[in-house]
């Protein structure tokens, strides 16, 4: 089967999820208690009022008539308006997005750059105390829930370092020190679109730095948990590896201990590290909506908590669906990366 | 139902490591707590106004700090000191720090027990089936699941508690009912939605675990001769296909128990659980006062490491043991 060939039906299997995931989320939304109209309204809205509304809104037609219209919204890629902004949905989700995408990108290459030679060291010299390090490492990491390390982490840097810092609800914008660099502990004060403008156009680094003393915490935060599980499948999969025939034969031809443990064993050891990579986009999506309120990060998680707690449907549904696609997307592509890593995987 | 093979090899694995061992004594003192809480605790976890004499809530030992009071029209500084009648210290309204950090392992470890319970009875029978019959409902049951999955957990929970509410249900504590506890809160407040939830958003493993095990086994000999000899299918399923997919779904079980605790303690901490006594909620309230109390969000935070680290330690030991390469053992929340 060709490539495009392959393309193709993933993408269709794709849509279909997608499609499961729109119904779910319409069927939630259904059975859910409380009036649209009046959650639209607000409490003190007369019953005509309500009335004209659930009217206009389609919500005293049949259900499968509603369903209907949804879809063919949706299919024009209307999202709808949020019930209490009455903005429209699509720019709520858009404007949030860099935020989201920065941070789940940064916890990402922090988790690969920390976790895959963590898994090598601690794979190919089993049993010493940098193997024992890594293996506690990430079982701690694994175990932790991200918003207490995230405030675990505040608290650390800030009793260490003793700079004050007020509280977080309030979203706090006073840094926290590691020495002489500043880390604040929330607030996002500048995009990385921005950031990088400004060093092309006026070659200045000021931006970029505060691009990324901002984000830092955060990142940590959320990339921890994706440290240790890396760590972890890079370990096991090295291990398994290294007992193969052909790295006793690469050994024996004499090629050097650092070739073989990177450009063999490790090449093969990635198939697995990015399935899972791919898979657990989800659980990133997830710690994201976690870490962004602890840090009062301004992305599509916090937004996606302050939907839900007013109960704002339409803003949901956006939110949750865009991170489905994203979910889907990024499954298709690990699936076709695949075939890069390994030429014995062959499209089927 | 678990061949001797197995059990040897849990046996051996068993001794050669320290791992597992510390996760069973970890795991066993936290059940303990969490059962016994009404008897190990000093004070009733829900009761306010535990404050030191100078103002501020008792600080655990090591954690003493000043504070100031406006004293016959002056304003002073004095020191709370750490008490021996709050081994922990107490939070903000003045509870009882060690008295809530043990109910909270009962919010815990019931929500991971009975969630897991829930999501294996969901998810294995129709996995089983699926696997074992082919055809549509396998096709339907595979699609189902890649629709499941294209929802980050917390996120699909998040959604499902704007539908289920948190109202927490509330059981008779049977040890104060007894009378063996005086003084403690009488009532056990079960997070029953949050429940329900975890198992919603976690039976589907279960289903491809199930599904994947029972996919091999219908084309196994013994299964045929039972066939032959006009066995009903549904019989064939509990006596031969059921025992023989069980390790891995034990595994999976395990590892699911830490997750689900962690899911537990995510919605606690945005606010979503239901009941005040979970870990999760806690922390958040400890929170706002991080830099001046920080017991109050550290204590109930090393009880959620300590519980998911030792279902983990045990979840490796069985892996480690059984060897069963199934998926989804390293996919978390």
């Amino acid at each position: 089967m060709s490539m495009a060939k392959f393309l193709f039906r993933r993408t269709l299997q794709g849509v279909f999820v997608i499609w499961g995931v729109v119904t779910v989320l319409f069927g939630l939304r259904a059975v859910s208690p409380g009036d649209p109209a009046t959650l639209m309204l607000g409490q003190g809205a007369t019953q005509d009022l309500i009335q004209q509304v659930r009217e206009e809104e389609g919500l005293n037609d049949p259900i499968v008539v509603q369903y209907g219209d949804y879809l063919a919204e949706l299919v024009t890629g209307d999202l709808g308006y949020s019930w209490r902004s009455e903005r429209e949905v699509e720019a709520m989700v858009i404007e949030r997005i860099p935020a989201t995408l920065e941070l789940a990108i940064a916890a990402t290459i922090i988790a690969l750059l920390i976790a895959i030679p963590l898994g090598v060291i601690s794979a190919t010299r089993r049993g010493s105390p940098s193997d024992y390090g890594a293996t506690l490492f990430s079982l701690l990491g694994i175990s932790t829930p991200n918003f207490w390390l995230g405030l675990m982490l505040i608290l650390v840097l800030g009793v260490w370092y003793g700079i004050p810092y007020p509280t977080l609800s309030t979203g706090s914008t006073i840094p926290v020190g590691i020495g002489l660099i500043d880390l604040p502990t929330g607030r996002r004060a500048v995009g990385f679109g921005e950031a990088f403008m400004t060093l092309l156009t006026e070659q200045s680094f000021d931006e970029m730095t505060l691009w990324l003393k901002h984000i830092t915490l955060p990142a940590v935060t959320l990339g921890t948990y994706f440290t240790a599980l890396i760590t972890r499948l890079t370990r096991s999969g090295m291990i398994d590896e290294l007992g193969k025939p052909y790295v006793t034969a690469t050994q024996a031809k004499g090629l050097p201990g650092v070739l073989i443990r990177y450009k063999h064993v490790l090449r093969n050891t990635m198939i697995p590290i990015i399935t899972v990579l791919g898979l657990q986009m989800g659980t990133l999506m997830g710690g994201a909506v976690i870490t962004e309120t602890v840090f009062n990060w301004p992305g599509l998680g916090q937004r996606l908590i302050n939907a839900l707690s007013i109960r704002d449907w339409p803003l949901m549904q956006g939110i949750i669906l865009f991170v489905a696609v994203m979910f889907v997307f990024i499954n298709i592509v690990v699936d076709a990366l695949y075939t890069y890593l390994d030429p014995q995987v062959s499209i089927e | 139902m678990i061949s001797d093979r197995v059990k040897s090899n849990l046996r051996e694995t068993f001794g050669e490591s320290l791992l597992p061992k510390l996760g069973l004594v970890l795991l066993t003192v936290i059940l303990v707590m969490a059962m016994f809480a009404p008897l190990l605790a000093t004070h009733n976890p829900t009761r306010t106004g535990y404050f030191h004499e100078n103002g501020g809530p008792y600080p655990p030992p090591g954690f003493d700090y000043t504070t100031t009071v406006a004293q016959d029209g002056e304003i002073t500084q004095v020191e709370v000191t750490a008490t021996d009648e709050h081994l922990l210290g107490t939070n903000t309204i003045g509870q009882d720090v060690y008295s809530r950090f043990l109910y909270g392992a009962r919010v815990s470890m019931l929500v991971g027990l009975a969630g897991v319970t829930l999501a294996l009875l969901m998810g294995v029978p129709f996995g089983l089936i699926a696997g074992y019959y082919g055809g549509r409902v396998d096709d339907g049951l595979m699609r189902l699941a890649d629709v499941m999955l294209a929802f980050p957990a917390l996120v699909l929970a998040l959604a499902l508690i704007g539908v289920f509410g948190s109202q927490p249900i509330r059981v008779p504590d049977p040890i104060v009912w007894a009378g063996f506890a005086e003084g403690m809160p009488e009532s056990i407040p079960i997070p029953g939605s949050v429940t329900i939830v975890v198992a919603l958003v976690t039976w589907v493993w279960f289903a491809r675990v199930a599904r994947g095990e029972a996919l091999s086994i219908r084309n196994q000999e013994y299964v045929k001769a039972a066939k032959s000899f006009g066995t009903p299918n549904w019989k064939i399923l509990v006596t031969h296909v059921l025992p023989n997919s069980i390790t891995p779904i034990i595994v999976l079980a395990t590892i699911q128990i830490a997750v689900i605790i962690l899911i537990e303690a995510s919605l606690a901490y945005l606010g979503f659980s239901g009941t005040t006594l979970s870990w999760g909620y806690e922390i958040e309230t400890g929170q706002d006062v991080l830099r001046t109390r920080p017991w109050v969000a550290m204590v109930p935070g090393i009880g959620i490491v300590l519980s998911v680290i030792s279902v983990n330690l045990l979840g490796d030991w069985f892996r480690d043991a059984l060897d069963p390469n199934i998926e989804g053992s390293e996919r978390g929340a």
